[in-house]
């Protein structure tokens, strides 16, 4: 299954919006099937933050665990957002 | 904050002129400077502010200065985090117009956000004086201040790290420390991103709450933690960026 984050918004920044993008996605989320991976896509992402991430990118790593796959851009705030969120959470981001 | 100093190379910078420009300044009084007990100057900060006319910083501090149910102007003011997403979004736009930050302006973008929403969600439900941040930004000139009176980091970092007792232990564990425990409030790691970025995006910040003042920049990556006797209530901050 794929998530292109560009349809939650192009600045996605506050813990708020994340977890509001979280809750939303929460009912798709639930019928991904046991065989599947998680891709999430950030083409198109302008802005990015820890705070968005933690809200939507945890929940889905605590789930999911190595099945989400993070389709990352050179999109600096991208980049350090998600090293932050691996710091902070002793976790490793499966990316392609 | 009005008694911190810096020194000639530092305030050259700020101020786009050589240190040899800044020593005959001196001389004739145009911009004065103290002198260190070793004979070095040493030049204030809110006199350069006052000498570049920075309008932004000089209306964030007056605010947190004003008496208590004195709104933040009307053009900074951001009473809630819908108005401040969308004034973020207005921020990437004009920083967006200027090539040379093609590659910083999402890290501007993210860690001016990270410090505003910072402000929002300690504080949401419990301002004790004014809801919402003062938030202005000139991109022009690579100024970005914020400012809030709400209860500071120290308040509301000792809820998940009880042992912190002044504003310049909180402030170094907001910067530095990755904190597991996130009940009883959510404790994200805004901070210690901002600091990652700050010189990758070649960010100034000065950031002040309760009485504990710190300077990030390229040039000092430690983090310096003084105490100031110009007590705020919330948090303030203030960022330069090359543009």
């Amino acid at each position: 299954m794929n998530i292109e984050l560009k349809k939650f918004g192009t600045v996605l920044t506050s813990r708020q919006a994340g977890k509001e993008a979280s809750s939303a996605f929460a009912p798709t989320v639930n019928e991904i099937g046991d065989d599947q991976d998680i891709l999430v896509d950030f083409d198109g992402v302008t802005t990015f933050s820890p705070s968005w991430g933690d809200e939507f990118l945890r929940p889905l790593h605590e789930k999911f665990g190595n099945r989400l796959v993070l389709k990352v851009t050179d999109n600096l705030s991208v980049k350090l957002s998600l090293e932050i969120l691996e710091e902070s959470n002793g976790i490793v981001f499966r990316k392609n | 904050m009005d008694d911190e100093y810096i020194s000639i190379g530092k305030a050259a910078k700020i101020l786009g002129v050589t240190p040899t420009t800044l020593r005959a300044w001196d001389k004739k009084g145009k911009l004065a400077a103290i002198r260190t007990p070793g004979g070095s100057r040493r030049f204030s900060i809110k006199k350069i502010r006052i000498f570049l006319g920075d309008s932004l910083y000089n209306q964030a501090t007056e605010w947190l200065d004003a008496p208590n149910g004195t709104l933040p102007p009307s053009d900074f003011y951001c009473p809630n985090t819908a108005v401040f997403q969308s004034r973020i979004e207005d921020l990437e736009r004009d920083l967006r117009q200027n090539p040379a930050l093609d590659a910083s302006f999402s890290l501007i973008v993210a860690a001016t956000s990270e410090i505003g929403n910072n402000s929002f969600d300690h504080n949401i439900g419990n301002w004790p004086d004014i809801r919402g941040i003062c938030f202005g930004y000139d991109a022009a000139k690579g100024q970005i201040v914020l400012a809030d009176k709400g209860q500071g980091i120290l308040k509301t970092l000792k809820r998940v790290k009880p042992s912190l007792n002044t504003d310049a232990e909180a402030l170094k564990t907001a910067f530095t420390e990755i904190l597991s425990g996130r009940a009883p409030e959510e404790r994200g790691n805004g901070l210690k991103f901002v600091r990652k970025v700050a010189p990758i995006a070649n960010m100034d910040i000065f950031f002040q709450t309760g009485n504990a003042t710190v300077e990030i920049s390229k040039e000092n990556m430690r983090l310096d933690i003084r105490e100031t006797p110009e007590y705020i209530s919330g948090c303030f901050a203030y960022i330069t960026f090359k543009n």
